[in-house]
């Protein structure tokens, strides 16, 4: 193991319990309602109760993209809102503002209890479909500010903004869509064992994938995660204290984050600036924790939009630039298949728009021996991936401490 | 107002430039007083020397430039678009400085075949009275 240079909060951290709401289009409760009981409920699985948390920490950036006014409790949940709504008056309590979210969300918790700003944090997320008009159509008659610069000439949305990196991706390494079609298929067989997820028992065929819709060439509708309602939350203390709780620890080794450098339009990621600072992020994130990609046992690569998985795969180095795609047709990926378990939560496309739960949750279920009928046999050390590579982060669990 | 029409820019001091010379049939980009390099969108701070006082000015350039990459927009999420559909959209990285790109139609349409790499050069798409918008087509051999 090569020299830990910077992260000394290793392993002083744990996840003790967690709880996951069923990931629906449509919830019919309010969504603070439903994060109020997956927060009991998660400290309830730790061995704890509301009167123990004393820290609240989430990332409650989005959905934002169809101009709906946020409200609290209602299309975000915030910490303070949630605290309030337990009735606890906490020690620490802060947002993560950026993209990425999770990882954000990670270090305040991990920060907080390692400080001894607070002993057991609820870190929750909270995601909100609205009920009415389209997740990102916006009604402007009037581009304003910095979409002036983009929207009058049609580039407006996540959709456009992925399709150019990818095309790019495509023409530059002469890719093709039948090798992202592994991709998602790996994300639906998983997510279609999972029982909350949206997808549960609907698993997808490459045929399928192949005619599905085309949205902005070469992106088809399966290549994004579905807008939903769901809410996660995890329970995190101090390792003294996790390993007096009924779940065995899994304990936060670091996490890193990028953020690009370069001046760009609004939603405009040319695949350069993606690349470049993921290697940033990465190099980060192996000299935070000492650990190389090869100790990785459970890397859950995010997938809110499918060339995501093959941006990480790169940046981590499980294959070279350019490789991904052929990697993955070779079964490079795939749990059946006895390829990476880059999916095997079932990520955002085989669950829902979660934004980075089901990579964080799978890290956790799959080191502290409880994923089931999914377990997997070598879960020591998992990597959950959050957002691009430029434009999130990384955090690195281990099933015992560093 | 006209239903189904486009967004239209809300023009402010910081783009009234840009917009006066699409007006024009002119491409002119924020130039920053202090290191002369181009910014776009123009931004408080100057990305290229870091200086708090841009005092960004609209310089005229050729409108040149590289296809870096493109899609094909099946689907509007914006009004006025839905006519326009399926369109093309170029990743342009223009000539008059490296790395400096700018996202528009390419008005050539969605049966010309497009690589990338392949030249292009600015036009202007007339979509209101007075309201031109960038656009681009592929350059004269």
């Amino acid at each position: 193991m090569s020299r830990r240079d910077l992260f000394t909060a290793h392993s002083r951290v744990a996840i003790a319990g967690y709880a996951q709401s069923p990931i629906v289009r449509h919830a019919d409760r309010p969504l603070g309602a439903i994060a109020v009981d997956v927060a009991r409920a998660a400290l309830a699985d730790a061995g704890l109760t509301v009167a123990d948390a004393d820290g609240f920490t989430t990332g409650s950036l989005l959905p934002t993209a169809g101009g709906q006014a946020s409200i609290d409790g209602v299309s975000v949940v915030t910490a303070n809102w949630l605290a309030q709504a337990l009735g606890v008056n906490p020690r620490f309590a802060s947002g993560f503002q950026g993209y990425g979210q999770i990882p954000g969300s990670v270090s305040l918790a991990v920060n907080a209890i390692a400080s001894g700003a607070a002993e057991v944090v609820v870190l929750h997320r909270a995601l909100h479909n609205p009920p009415r008009g389209r997740y990102h159509a916006n009604p402007m008659t009037q581009a304003r500010g910095i979409a002036q610069w983009t929207a009058p000439q049609g580039y407006w949305g996540p959709l456009s903004m992925i399709a150019l990196p990818y095309n790019e991706y495509l023409q530059r390494y002469g890719a093709t869509r039948e090798a992202m079609a592994e991709v998602v298929v790996e994300a639906r067989a998983n997510g279609s064992r999972i029982p909350w997820s949206f997808w549960y028992d609907r698993p997808l065929t490459i045929d399928e994938y192949l005619d599905a819709r085309l949205i902005s060439d070469p992106v088809c509708m399966y290549d994004c995660d579905i807008p939903v309602d769901g809410v996660a939350a995890f329970v995190f203390t101090t390792a003294e204290r996790a390993r007096d709780l009924p779940h065995a620890p899994v304990y936060v080794g670091g996490y890193a984050q990028g953020h690009p450098t370069r001046h760009r339009l609004p939603t405009h990621w040319p695949l350069d600036d993606i690349m470049d600072t993921a290697q940033e992020t990465c190099a980060r994130l192996w000299s935070h924790t000492g650990l190389r990609v090869q100790d990785v046992d459970i890397p859950q690569l995010y997938d809110g939009f499918s060339p995501f998985v093959w941006f990480w795969l790169e940046a981590l180095g499980f294959c070279p630039v350019g490789e991904a795609h052929r990697f993955v047709q070779d079964g490079g990926i795939g749990v059946a298949k006895g390829g990476l378990p880059v999916l095997s939560g079932g990520g955002a496309l085989g669950n829902g728009r979660m934004h980075g739960v089901p990579q964080m949750l799978e890290c956790y279920l799959q080191l502290s021996q409880r994923a089931g009928d999914r377990q997997l046999p070598q879960a020591e050390v998992g990597l959950a991936c959050h957002s691009s590579p430029h434009f999130g982060g990384a955090v690195m669990y281990t099933a015992h401490p560093l | 107002m006209i239903a189904n029409a486009k967004p239209l820019p809300a023009v402010d001091e910081t783009s009234a430039g840009y917009w006066e010379a699409t007006a024009r049939g002119e491409l002119a980009l924020p130039r920053c007083s202090v290191c002369r390099q181009f910014t776009i969108p123009p931004t408080i701070v100057c990305p290229a020397c870091g200086t708090t006082e841009p005092n960004f000015t609209y310089v005229p350039v050729d409108g040149d430039g590289t296809v870096r990459s493109w899609t094909l927009v099946r689907d509007a999420f914006l009004p006025g678009f839905a006519d326009d559909l399926p369109y093309v959209l170029v990743d342009v990285e223009l000539d008059a400085q490296s790395q400096l790109r700018m996202i528009g139609r390419f008005t050539d349409g969605p049966d010309s075949p497009i690589r990338i790499g392949d030249r292009v050069t600015v036009t202007f798409d007339t979509i209101a009275d007075g309201v031109a918008v960038p656009s681009f087509t592929r350059s004269p051999r």
